[in-house]
């Protein structure tokens, strides 16, 4: 029994809050934002708020954070196993540019 | 890695040795940048003709790879700057795709995810997706659509770590455009990389 009674209370609130708080499109824009600047204090509530009760919109942020993780990581090391390189056509050419120049 | 080290700047110059050593090197770094492989031998070209331009300031304090990378990203940039300069921004589509789609719902839901494109969660770590060069194709893939304006603020931003003001005078945007860009990339890409990729390997 009060366990029904909990739940029914859980499930008006997150109700409530979805109705009153930023949707997720509206969200999303701030979690991209709030990669780029420090968001106000009203907004990272309302973020905050949202997030507790949308998993959703949890998991874009974790996504643009794993995005962003894995491109840097990819952009600093520039890692040897990647496969692919210059073609011979356009490394001759280049030589042949580099030659000229010397 | 590096056996040259130490030996500059005493030597003459060896471009043929620095296209050997470090050719596919820089091509792969500027391919991952510029998306495009004619443009990124151009950009591994002048990156050797500048370092032969700038070889008596190299006093081999950083290793010889690390010099010539640092130039690739400078001649890099330099591209974004030149393309962009013929090409005012204009209307809001410039940015990229809005993807409302993503946020339709019946009432009173319109504007929550629609569950067609709702986010799921992921299996994986960025150190396990480094290595993956299907990844990588597909990341690539998933970028290509979107206004070059916006793929270059992407990749400056994700990829190389620059600052708004940095990369708002490289684009000729205002700090508001590039907001837009970034948001709208990263909605984009996380759909697609989620659709073709993450769906995919689960």
């Amino acid at each position: 029994m009060a366990l029904k009674v909990y739940d029914k209370l859980k499930h008006s609130i997150r109700y409530r809050l979805l109705r009153t708080l930023p949707t997720c499109q509206q969200t999303v824009e701030t979690i991209s934002q709030s990669m780029e600047r420090s968001l106000s204090l009203q907004e990272r509530i309302k973020l905050k708020l949202h997030l507790w009760i949308c998993a959703w919109c949890q998991w874009y942020m974790e996504h643009l954070q794993i995005i962003r993780e894995t491109a840097r990581a990819k952009g600093d090391e520039l890692p040897e196993y990647t496969s692919g390189g210059l073609s011979n056509e356009a490394r001759e050419r280049i030589r042949r540019n580099l030659t000229k120049q010397n | 890695m590096n056996a040259s080290e130490g030996k500059f700047p005493d030597q003459s110059p060896d471009p043929g040795r620095w296209l050997d050593d470090h050719g596919d090197y820089l091509f792969k770094g500027a391919v991952f940048r510029l998306r495009d492989n004619s443009i990124a031998e151009d950009a591994v070209q002048e990156t050797f003709l500048a370092a032969l331009k700038a070889y008596k300031e190299f006093e081999g304090r950083a290793s010889e790879r690390t010099w010539l990378v640092g130039i690739l990203k400078h001649k890099i940039v330099d591209h974004f700057r030149r393309s962009v300069r013929e090409a005012p921004l204009g209307d809001e589509s410039d940015e990229g795709p809005e993807h409302r789609e993503f946020f339709e719902r019946p009432e009173p839901w319109q504007g929550h995810w629609n569950n067609d494109y709702a986010p799921n969660e992921w299996h994986a770590t960025p150190a396990e997706l480094i290595e993956r060069n299907d990844f990588w194709k597909i990341f690539n893939d998933c970028l290509s659509p979107l206004p070059e304006r916006t793929a270059s603020a992407f990749t400056l931003r994700e990829v190389d770590g620059l600052k708004s003001e940095e990369i708002c005078d490289i684009l000729s945007i205002r700090v508001n455009n590039l907001w837009v860009m970034l948001h709208r990339a990263r909605l984009h890409l996380r759909n697609c990389l989620e659709l073709n990729w993450f769906r995919r390997e689960q």
